[in-house]
């Protein structure tokens, strides 16, 4: 008698962003990011339809605690202007400049990285003595002079933390373009005819991708901590209200108001933490090894 | 009729902290149209950097073709421009690696990989790559092709992916094969098979095979002729029938004298004593004097030539004088 042996079943075939996805939502910490950082800026964003007092505007007795008079529930500033106003509106900012920063960062950061990693020799050596030159300078010290010297907006404090924050990223990146350019799917690849650029694109940044996504929602959040320290400083864009911003205007009074500093630091430490959740979750989702069959 | 692939006096030096370091010293082959060559030798012997020399990809700097020529089909590889050379890789000439774990983009299915060969050398559309990467995966032995053409390679075991690899190298139809010991990494019923698809992959698309391997038991299942390598020199070569019943260089001997042969049930596994010389300690005589029963004192001070002494050429003073 013969058996007829069933081909096994073959796993439900998926795109990868959509099996990639799935992945995603599986992972608890990474959903609880996401659905936080879409909260913080669909309130930053739409916040204002609904809660419209004007975040500069004098409205009401410097200093009130939150929570004693409704029509502020937050409270009040040194200056009487309106918190809860200030922490929707000053939202955008703060993650603008954070989102703007970390892709300046990355920009320079994986380019230069890349091409002294995979191309090594002199092109290798001038470009990390670059990269030299721009870690040994102060950071803060630097963006400040940056800052100043072009005059405070957010798009010179979003360019200014991001030229002196990308020499880690560009070593982390030549690092990591070392290590994978010397793998044998990269010779085998050579092997069929590709080309340099096709070898940067599809073989090496993919694979170096998972390290490189990380390090770029890390800087998210260090860019919004910068932009944070900036504003503190009084550096930060006189003509928007963020986060930062709040913090360096109270910091006076830490000692007899607590809430005008703390709510502030409060929603930034919520934000980074949410970034860097999601941050995590994609390096997940995109390992290829960690994928369900 | 002029070979397909015809190495001459190829010499191959890399850079080292020891100086210049001599891989390859006046190698010369040829790899008819159609036909296996193999190429066998312990690990260093230099037979990957033979491969390797023939794709352009030896690793540069350190090393450097320092003389010789490598022609394919006429053209001196060695003067090509490194456009030429894209060119003719993939598409005249593939070569398939060691470790089918690591030789595939962990990142992509392998029909996107395979289907990305095929539209480096031919000017089709993505979905007729696609489907002829799907046909090459039916070709290659990969049972429902259409829904592995899905996978990711970690979703394979080593046999389907060195056949994946096989698919890719030959999607192109090169005509010359580089196969760099493409079964070591792979237990042996699956090395049967492998090699079972190399010879009807050879029948189908009239590839000519080059094999490097360490196996001489390899060497008789596939080879026509086979070329025996030391120290980054050819000291033997002739047809595989010659050489493997007819052996004469001391080397040779000693390679098929560590064949285990399963009917021998009495005595210990053969092997060649010692290791083959660090490159940069190479002196004046043979490579293989110290390891050699047969060396006196002309094999320590001459190096010997490769040369017909009857049979087959054999680069061994014993067997030109005929002491062995």
């Amino acid at each position: 008698m013969t058996t007829q042996i069933a081909a096994p079943a073959t796993p439900k075939a998926q795109s990868p962003a959509r099996e990639a996805w799935s992945m995603f939502v599986r992972n608890r910490p990474a959903l609880f990011g996401l659905v936080l950082l879409g909260a913080i800026i669909a309130a930053t964003l739409y916040g204002t339809f609904i809660y419209d007092v004007d975040p500069f505007e004098i409205v009401w007795a410097p200093l009130e605690r939150p929570g004693v008079t409704p029509e502020f529930p937050l409270g009040t500033d040194y200056l009487g202007r309106d918190i809860f106003a200030g922490l929707l509106i000053g939202g955008g900012p703060t993650l603008a400049v954070g989102a703007v920063a970390a892709l300046i960062t990355m920009l320079i950061g994986v380019g230069l990285g890349a091409l002294a990693g995979y191309y090594g020799g002199w092109i290798d050596n001038l470009l990390m003595r670059v990269t030299e030159f721009f870690q040994v300078l102060p950071a803060l010290l630097f963006a400040m002079v940056l800052v100043t010297l072009f005059s405070p907006s957010l798009w010179t404090i979003a360019i200014a933390i991001g030229v002196v924050s990308w020499p880690q990223t560009a070593r982390l990146t030549r690092a990591e373009f070392l290590r994978v350019k010397e793998l044998e799917y990269v010779l085998a690849a050579r092997a069929i005819g590709a080309r340099n650029g096709r070898i940067i694109w599809r073989l090496i940044l993919p694979n170096a991708a998972p390290t490189l996504i990380v390090s770029g929602t890390l800087t998210v959040g260090v860019a919004i901590l910068f932009e944070a320290g900036l504003s503190f400083l009084g550096l930060g864009d006189p003509n928007a209200i963020s986060w930062g911003m709040m913090i360096g205007a109270n910091r006076d009074y830490i000692l007899v108001a607590w809430w005008p500093v703390t709510l502030p630091g409060v929603a930034i430490f919520l934000t980074v933490l949410a970034v860097s959740l999601v941050g995590d979750g994609l390096n997940d989702a995109f390992n290829p090894k960690l994928r369900q069959r | 009729m002029k070979p397909l692939l015809e190495i001459e006096d190829l010499k191959v030096t890399f850079d080292t902290r020891h100086g210049a370091v001599t891989a390859l010293d006046s190698v010369s082959l040829s790899v008819n149209a159609g036909e296996t060559l193999g190429v066998v030798g312990e690990s260093g012997c230099g037979k990957s950097i033979t491969a390797l020399s023939v794709m352009g990809l030896v690793p540069s700097p350190p090393g450097r073709v320092a003389g010789g020529a490598i022609r394919l089909l006429g053209e001196d590889l060695t003067k090509a421009t490194d456009a030429r050379m894209r060119a003719l890789r993939g598409a005249e000439m593939a070569m398939i690696f060691q470790e089918p774990m690591t030789s595939l983009n962990p990142v992509f299915t392998i029909g996107a990989q395979i289907a990305e060969a095929i539209m480096l050398h031919q000017d089709i559309g993505a979905d007729g790559a696609m489907k002829a990467a799907v046909e090459l995966l039916d070709r290659v032995g990969i049972p429902s092709a259409k829904a592995r053409a899905r996978d990711y390679p970690h979703q394979l075991s080593g046999g389907m992916r060195q056949r994946v690899m096989i698919a890719m190298a030959v999607s192109c139809q090169p005509k010359l094969l580089i196969a760099d010991e493409p079964t070591t990494a792979l237990d042996v019923t699956v090395q049967a098979q492998i090699f079972d698809l190399l010879n009807e992959i050879q029948r189908d698309f009239g590839a000519a095979i080059m094999l490097i391997t360490h196996d001489m038991g390899a060497i008789a299942e596939m080879a026509d002729r086979v070329a025996v390598m030391y120290a980054g020199r050819v000291i033997e070569t002739g047809t595989a029938d010659n050489v493997l019943d007819n052996p004469r260089h001391p080397y040779t001997r000693g390679l098929i004298d560590c064949i285990p042969n399963i009917a021998k049930t009495e005595g210990e596994l053969r092997e060649i004593p010692g290791v083959v010389p660090p490159l940069h300690l190479l002196g004046a005589g043979c490579a293989f004097a110290a390891r050699c029963d047969s060396a006196d004192a002309r094999c320590l001070r001459e190096k010997p030539a490769l040369r017909d002494h009857g049979a087959h050429p054999a680069a061994c003073h014993a067997v030109e004088e005929g002491r062995i």
